[in-house]
């Protein structure tokens, strides 16, 4: 089984790689195949993962006794049924009613999170080390480091910040952020290129170690 | 009562999220929790919702016979096989586990490899040193991607070694590479972070408002 595994996986990492040379059944084959599975394994995880645990086990624990509160679940489960009304021209618009109450959850689960997570943490993270410089623990380098972070940030920020026409000195600013911001672009793009290539690495070595290498267990 | 209702369901769940998160009583963390299930309750019907409107848009092909129709078959075959496996047995089985490794995994992991193969031309148009912009893009992208890769050092202490700081600057291609992302690339990083995040802010109240309706979609 083990080995038929490797020769299913070989054929459809090969038949992806076909894509290189053109367009082709081949190619047409896993990529739809993989649409397919992928969906599938989506519904999968989210009906053992969300709808068991979260809306199933808790309803049945009102038919064993356990407790009455599982009875609340129908609520939700009446709520997401609603999204089935898209299928039906005259009722589509019952679908905003479970979109509302999922949009109204994640904004408000958002603006808290955003707001320690994202502004204040990184401001913190953004002046911390001038308590350092402070104290008179921080190197050369590091107090240079600090000082070039908060440029950068000021920077970054203000070539975003159209409530002014950039002119003047706030062009210069601004023209500043754009270079930290092509060193952020540049950096993502070489550490996207070197996981890209990371993973070409693996599947090379999939099919030339595991698949070549079943050969010898086959003959 | 079509818009009115679900902007009112919209306020108050995002309230009720909002401020839960404020109180450490057990009540408010009680009502945080069960809002919060509700949500996780919701979130699978809205899945199998956009599944069977993928599978009717490939019903569609296949009953007008567009180009390439045939292979909608193996979108179909491919959720059946891993829902009539996964939903059952669940995704501990082995069968279920063997599909994924073997057939998911392997399509997921080439796919992503693929465009290794587009960045690289991608690369060659945009990294043509132009102007000053480009040239950092250009210049910061080959030490991160040096930096990554034992080569960087090994190039980097080959022309060292030519000084006389061969000992002081040992390794400097990776040591320049973190450098790089720990300071100037995370600043503009945390530009971006803390404009987006604003903007993430700014969005969420006025979608809890009602001042933001778009997602209401058209019609009454």
């Amino acid at each position: 089984m083990e080995l038929f595994g490797i020769w299913i996986a070989a054929f459809l990492t090969l038949c992806i790689y076909s894509f290189l040379y053109k367009d082709n059944p081949f190619y047409r084959f896993a990529e739809y195949l993989f649409v397919g599975m992928t969906v599938g394994y989506g519904i999968v995880l989210s009906y053992h993962q969300g709808f068991i645990p979260f809306a199933w086990e808790p309803f049945m624990d009102v038919f064993t006794g356990e407790s009455l509160f599982g009875l609340i679940k129908l609520i939700p489960i009446g709520i997401g049924l609603l999204f089935f009304s898209g299928l039906s021209s005259r009722h589509t618009w019952l679908i905003r009613f479970p979109s509302a109450i999922l949009i109204g959850v994640g904004c408000g689960l958002a603006i808290p999170n955003v707001l320690r997570a994202n502004i204040f943490e990184q401001t913190r993270g953004t002046i911390e080390p001038f308590a350092a410089i402070n104290a008179g623990t921080l190197s050369g380098m590091e107090i240079f480091s600090a000082i070039l972070m908060v440029i950068g940030v000021i920077c970054t920020l203000t070539y975003f910040f159209f409530s002014v026409e950039h002119r003047g000195p706030v062009k210069w600013v601004s023209k500043i952020g754009i270079a930290f911001l092509m060193i952020g672009f540049g950096s993502a793009f070489g550490n996207t290129v070197m996981g890209r290539v990371a993973l070409l690495i693996q599947r090379v070595d999939f099919l030339i170690n595991d698949w070549l290498g079943s050969f010898v267990a086959l003959f | 009562m079509k818009r009115q209702i679900p902007l009112i369901l919209c306020f108050l769940f995002g309230v009720v999220m909002l401020l839960t998160q404020f109180s450490p009583h057990s009540l408010s963390q009680g009502i945080y929790e069960e809002v919060l299930n509700w949500a996780r309750i919701i979130t699978p019907f809205a899945l199998v919702f956009s599944t069977i409107t993928l599978l009717q848009t490939h019903i569609t092909r296949i009953r007008r016979q567009t180009e390439h129709w045939q292979y909608s078959f193996l979108v179909f075959g491919g959720i059946a096989i891993m829902v009539v496996v996964g939903i059952p047995f669940g995704p501990q089985n082995p069968v279920f586990e063997w599909l994924f490794n073997n057939v998911q995994l392997p399509m997921d992991a080439t796919m992503f490899s693929l465009l290794a193969f587009f960045i690289a031309s991608a690369a060659y148009r945009a990294f043509r040193a132009r102007n000053l912009e480009a040239s950092l893009l250009l210049i910061t992208a080959v030490i991160v991607m040096l930096g990554n890769v034992p080569v960087g050092d090994l190039i980097w202490n080959k022309l060292i070694s030519l000084t006389p700081w061969a000992d002081t600057y040992a390794n400097g291609s990776s040591l320049m590479k973190q450098w790089i992302l720990d300071n100037p690339n995370l600043s503009a990083r945390r530009g971006i972070i803390l404009g987006v995040s604003l903007g993430v802010i700014s969005q969420s109240i006025r979608i809890i408002l009602g001042i933001e309706r778009s997602y209401l979609g058209g019609g009454d």
